[in-house]
């Protein structure tokens, strides 16, 4: 086994997949028992000799899965410190201490300036870098709680004495001994076995649990019965083997490894946000190095023209809107959280929203996961039973003896109970204690016939044998209701084919009547009818056993059955579905480990397969001719059947995924989940998979997005998810999907309205290098509009609720919809941002003009503006300034450029409420914006008026007239945009929208 | 349910990019889709540039022509030296003409206006020690107003008339000091004009040497306030103070600040270190 050991390190998924596609390596179970013992030089009966266990350890290591490969927390760090806009502003900071050096190096009294500066960026850079890192943390952190690492304990047989050992402590050759209720803490061979079964759900999605035996019974070590996997339960019985593996070489191991070696792509988000980043990043460094060499060419100093890049750069870059992004995303997770989906990879949020295929299985997740009685067959005729969750639907006839007798039979051959306490909850919220077709019995009853429990109590049951899979149906015999008939009644219920086959007789309106050929065809329409409508169906039969020969008192052996057990009396037929969940998105590719007719079945039950839409096999039998003659592109949906699957070529797979609309894949293995998952990814589509076995775990790692299920998931399959919907709710996902494609309409939104701001940031540098006029907004300023002003409405724009249905719309095509594309850049660049400037520089000129210098006087002043040793600049009314008074008026500018901003940004953050809708439409409901709007106007006001301004920040307070400089600019902002928006929803699909919607 | 991505070299997608000959793109848009944005824009932009001077002009119709809206930010007017030397460093050695040179040019140059012929052709003999009023009369404008005459000869030994070096080739430098303008500033009550006094900062207080002001005391006389802005008053003379430095110690630099001293003049801030006051640096070199 050592020799098979997966290789830690995989290069790419199709070693990985060639590797799972193997056979699992465990040839022990065709071994007889003397031949493993040899193997592993241990004693059937004695175990191994402590030592051989000490020397098996120090070789083969600790019995435990290797844990995933974890990045370092100061990688982590260092990733949030120097990804992004990071390393532009690191260039910018790095540029600034040059500057300063350079300065310091060539002038006595250097201006203090270029440090601060420096010393801002770099703060600025580390707190967002820090910031980032620990909302990366929190996210991960919650995923920690799963790891309940109770250590497991294990009995062994070494030397001939029974030890209880650490699980982990477990060697190869250990002779163990489980009962029920224990996790086999190794892959053991059986040796010997009494009543054992083990519950394999976890590793083969099986949910019946399977009994144990020392007898090979398949090739297949997954099939055979003599073996029992790592991690699976041991419900009941007991049972002693041999360990054949352990730790990572188990079957359990292997897939663990094989997940975890997995390579994931990264999320559609990061993508996008990759995708924007370098946008930004090339329009920064493009404007910074034309500015640069245009500066040299102008006759700028070396150090003025790094001082304008450095300036450039910080108006370019929107430092605070990745902070903004996380927290967006951090609010929808939270979201999210408290309906019960927990997002483990914060950017996973918003994939769910794009996902355009969900590759489900049925149980659970596609339906309630609630079975319920749905039609009945007796009297020779199918009645429908009523399945809608508020009990509105149809109802039938109660009055027919025979349906008195049926329910009898169901309430009686049934163990499901209603828990304690439950009197006051309508009958099918009751939570029951039985499995889930029981439970949909003991509910049908009751609700029809009542107490279920006070039938039990009138007719005391004597004995029962309970189902299981060789008899395939379970008895009971109870005494009467009525005192004074000693007879014993038998009752029996199971698959329908072998009740019937105990039966000579059948009820029909109360009367029993033999079995004739024409009753028997009857019962196989039904039979074949219910089956077809992909319900689960069980047979009824009863029989008063003759008093003669069973008088009261006779003691009922159901070892050793002493009673009749045939010539029975046919009561009728129940079926059970798993009601379809009312919202199942559209694009779901159904991939099952049913049998084609029944997932065929349920696939049109919950609208994968919709009405009207025909498979091959409809059509050939549509129109009378063989499959083969019927063109496939005919077929709009598809049944495959997953041992086809094995046998196809990818490009006959991307085939059958590009031509067909509906695709329902059975009887498939985890294993083929994969490889579909993967023929997905490669026609583009974004794939979410929902599983719960560790057999999902690798297809999930390979989805964009995993979801895993909380409760019945097992620990390997939540670690390879991306998101656990904590309540197993199907619902939850299209939660999910709604919230992600909220968050990336409301990510747009955000985005548009911080870029806008860029543009009144970058202008000012430009006249001033251009036009030669005093710097109308500083590189300060700007840091105050990004990472203060700006903050809180861009984050509010989170909170906005949907503009239109967005579950009916298309998911989102990554290829043609960005989140950043052309069209919001024109809006917030061309035509929002051109007004922002505006709006600024007109306040600039106001305040200057005001203050003595004319637009006219401004043009070409740089140059004695800023010389410090110039101090009786004249202005255009003749009066002379020093130095630091024009100084003052200039930060005095900054300051109202920076409240103009704000001003503007207040029309802005109002229109990019809505890409479509009219914001009367749309209303003003959004309190957070709200807030978000007297914030930053508060904001502004404190860096404006609040004293020690002028030395900390060199912010200066504004005349009250300077605040509505930019009112009219603000005003055209939301008047131009809703005439925009009024032409867009007037003409869809026109100039207006093919040019601006974003 | 898919649209299968077309397989194409990234390098011919990236010339398509650029230019697509099977639809006739450039740049992803065709010629009349390109017409269209453009035309767009430049009317919008030609919209938003008329909306900008409709603003500017209507900003500047609120603005006086003769006096600025605010002047909050001169309540302390600042002073300045002339020359300016480099730097405001007045650095040079009494041996070499050339170093001094250009400091006496530009004196020249900028007490050219001040001398008595024109002062006396242009500007009114005001009565001293009093504010020269020139109100107007409600909307009706008492332009342009009259200025005071400031005679070159008031600066005596500083006017370069009798050293036409100013005392630069002595070692015994002027440096005119000025008041900056401020409309409608009034520098001084009950009839005491301010005055500059100079000392040497820190250090360097003894080797300034003895100082001597010109007009005497170091006065601007009051007679040449206020002043009513260029537009108003066209030929206004700024009054001045020359300093002779009569004994400064050579070959060392002094830093020397001089201020205003007036009964009316707030003290200028810490932070600007020319309202109300001047330094600068000189340097006499001597061998």
């Amino acid at each position: 086994m050592g020799a098979d050991r997966s290789p830690k390190k995989k290069k790419g998924g199709t070693k990985d997949m060639d590797d799972l596609k193997k056979e699992v390596p465990i040839t022990e179970h065709k071994m007889s028992i003397e031949e493993v013992c040899r193997k592993f030089n241990t004693d059937i009966v004695q175990g191994l000799t402590n030592a051989k266990a000490a020397e098996y350890l120090i070789r083969d290591g600790p019995n435990a899965l290797t844990p995933p490969p974890t990045t370092p927390e100061w990688v982590k760090f260092c990733r949030q410190l120097f990804g992004g806009f990071s390393i532009l502003l690191w260039t910018g900071a790095i540029l600034c201490f040059l500057a300063y050096a350079i300065q310091a190096a060539t002038e006595d009294e250097p201006a203090g300036d270029n440090l601060y500066l420096g010393i801002v960026l770099t703060a600025v850079v580390v707190i967002t870098g820090c910031f980032s890192y620990f909302q990366e943390a929190k996210s991960s952190k919650i995923m920690e709680s799963f790891k309940n690492m109770v250590p497991q304990q294990a009995l062994v047989i070494r030397e001939g004495e029974k030890v209880t050992i650490n699980a982990e402590e477990v060697v190869g050759g250990d002779l163990i001994e489980v009962k029920g209720g224990d996790r086999i803490p190794a892959d053991i061979r059986v040796v010997s076995a009494h009543g054992c079964k083990v519950d394999n759900s976890s590793l083969t999605g099986e949910s019946e649990p399977q009994s144990r035996s020392p007898d090979c019974t398949h090739d297949n070590p997954l099939e055979t019965r003599n073996v029992a996997f790592f991690s699976t339960n041991c419900v009941e019985g007991t049972a002693r083997g041999i360990v054949i593996c352990t730790g990572d070489r188990t079957v359990m191991g292997r897939i663990a490894t094989l997940t975890s070696g997995l390579e994931t792509g990264k999320t559609p988000i990061a993508k996008e946000i990759e995708h924007f980043i370098h946008i930004i990043t090339g329009v920064a460094v493009f404007l910074g190095v034309t500015f640069f060499i245009l500066a040299i060419i102008l006759g700028y100093s070396w150090l003025e023209a790094v001082i304008f890049l450095i300036g450039i750069i910080v108006a370019n870059v929107p430092e605070g809107l990745l902070a903004t992004v996380t927290v967006c995303l951090t609010l929808t997770a939270k979201r999210m959280a408290k309906k019960n989906c927990l997002v483990k990879n914060l950017e996973a949020v918003e994939t769910l929203g794009s996902t355009s295929t969900i590759c489900s299985d049925k149980t659970g997740t596609l339906t309630q996961n609630r079975m319920t009685v749905a039609h009945m067959w007796f009297d020779n005729q199918i009645h429908e039973a009523d399945t809608t969750e508020d009990q509105s639907g149809a109802s039938f006839d109660k009055s027919s003896v025979t349906w008195l007798s049926l329910a009898r039979v169901a309430g009686l051959c049934n163990r499901a109970q209603f828990k304690a306490g439950q009197d006051s909850l309508p009958i099918l919220k009751r939570d029951v204690a039985g499995d889930a077709s029981e439970s949909a019995l003991l509910k049908c009853i009751e609700l029809s016939c009542g107490s279920v429990r006070a039938m039990r109590d009138r007719n005391k049951k004597v004995a029962e044998i309970p189902f299981n899979s060789t008899n395939k149906y379970q008895l009971s015999v109870h005494e009467t209701e009525d005192p004074n008939d000693n007879r014993y009644l038998l009752v029996m219920k199971g698959a329908p084919e072998r009740i019937l086959d105990r039966c000579t007789t059948i009820l029909v309106q109360g009367k029993e009547q033999p079995m004739d050929e024409e009753l028997k065809e009857a019962f196989q329409n039904a039979y074949m009818e219910l089956g077809g409508l992909g319900e689960r169906v069980l047979g009824f039969c009863h029989v008063l056993l003759p008093e003669d020969q069973y008088p009261k008192g006779f003691a009922f052996d159901t070892e050793d059955v002493n009673f009749q057990t045939d010539n029975l009396c046919f009561v009728g037929l129940m079926s059970m579905i798993d009601p379809p969940r009312a919202a199942v998105p559209d694009a779901v590719i159904m991939v099952t480990g049913d049998h084609p007719i029944t997932a065929k079945a349920i696939a049109k039950g919950v609208g994968i397969i919709s009405e009207g839409n025909e498979t091959v096999e409809d059509i050939a039998a549509r129109l009378n001719i063989p499959v083969s003659q019927v063109n496939p592109r005919d077929a709009k949906a598809c049944v495959v059947h997953g041992t086809d699957l094995k046998d196809l070529s990818q490009d006959q797979m991307d085939d059958i995924l590009r031509n067909h609309t509906e695709i329902v894949f059975a009887r498939t293995s985890p294993q083929q989940k994969l490889i579909i998952v993967e023929g997905c990814q490669r026609l583009g589509a974004i794939v979410a998979v929902t599983g719960d076995g560790v057999n999902d775990s690798p297809a999930l790692k390979k989805a964009d997005i995993g979801v895993a299920m909380g409760i019945s998931g097992s620990d390997v399959s939540k670690q390879a998810a991306d998101m656990i919907l904590l309540d197993d709710n199907f619902a939850s996902i299209v939660t999910g999907v709604e919230e992600g494609r909220l968050i990336f309409d409301n990510l747009k939104k955000s985005i548009a309205y911080t870029l806008t701001s860029n543009i009144p940031e970058i202008t000012p540098f430009l006249f001033f290098i251009i036009v030669n006029i005093p710097l109308p907004l500083g590189t300060i300023t700007i840091l105050c509009i990004d990472l203060g002003t700006d903050m809180v409405p861009a984050i509010s724009l989170a909170y906005e609720t949907a503009e239109s249905d967005i579950m009916k719309r298309q998911p989102r095509n990554p290829a043609r919809d960005k989140l950043v594309n052309e069209r919001l850049i024109s809006i917030a660049y061309g035509q929002i941002g051109m007004i922002q400037a505006l709006g600024g520089f007109f306040a600039y000129f106001v305040i200057l003009a005001e203050n003595g210098f004319l637009p006219s006087r401004l043009v070409g002043i740089r140059l004695n503006w800023d010389d410090r040793s110039t101090n009786d600049l004249e202005d255009s009314y003749g009066q002379q300034w020093t130095y630091e008074q024009r100084k003052i008026v200039e930060f005095t500018c900054h300051t109202a450029f920076f409240v103009s901003i704000v001003v503007v940004q207040w029309a802005d953050v109002i229109i990019c409420k809505t890409r479509r809708n009219s914001v009367f439409q749309q209303g003003m409901r959004n309190k957070i914006l709200i807030f978000g709007l007297f914030e930053e106007t508060a904001l502004a006001a404190f860096l404006s008026y609040c004293p020690g301004m002028d030395v900390a920040l060199r912010m200066y307070p504004l005349k009250p007239s300077w605040w509505f400089c930019a009112f009219p600019y603000s005003f055209l902002i939301f008047v131009y945009d809703e005439i925009r928006k009024l032409l867009l929803r007037r003409n869809p699909g026109g100039w207006v929208e093919r040019e601006t919607y974003y | 349910m898919y649209k299968g991505k077309e397989r194409k070299g990234s390098s011919s997608e990236w010339r398509d990019a650029f230019w697509n000959p099977r639809t006739h793109e450039l740049l992803g848009r065709t010629a009349s889709s390109w017409g269209l944005i453009l035309l767009f824009y430049l009317v919008f932009y030609l919209f938003l540039a008329g909306m900008f001077v409709l603003t500017m002009y209507i900003m500047l119709l609120t603005l006086d022509d003769y006096k600025p809206t605010w002047q909050d930010r001169l309540a302390t007017p600042g002073m300045m030296i002339h020359p300016k030397g480099d730097q405001l460093e007045i650095t040079f050695s009494v041996s070499e003409t050339e170093s001094w040179d250009r400091f006496t040019q530009t004196l020249n140059t900028f007490l050219s206006p001040y001398n008595d012929s024109y002062q006396v052709q242009m500007n009114d003999n005001c009565p001293p020690d009093q504010f020269f009023i020139q109100e107007d009369s409600g909307e009706v404008r008492n332009n342009p107003k009259r200025s005071c005459q400031f005679n070159r000869s008031m600066l005596e030994e500083c006017a370069g008339i009798s050293d036409r070096f100013y005392g630069y080739s002595r070692g015994q430098p002027c440096v005119l000091i000025k008041l900056n303008r401020v409309i409608g500033m009034l520098p001084g009550k009950n009839g005491q004009s301010p005055y500059v006094t100079c000392g040497a900062k820190r250090e360097d207080g003894d080797k300034l040497g003895p100082l001597a002001y010109y007009p005497p005391n170091g006065t601007f006389n009051l007679m040449y306030y206020p002043y009513y802005g260029k537009k108003a008053q066209v030929n206004y003379t700024q009054p001045l103070v020359a300093v002779k430095f009569l004994n400064a110690s050579v070959n060392t630099d002094i830093n020397v600040e001089c201020k205003i001293n007036s009964n009316t003049l707030e003290a200028g801030s810490e932070r600007d270190k020319f309202a109300g006051r001047v330094s600068f640096k000189l340097r006499i070199n001597h061998t």
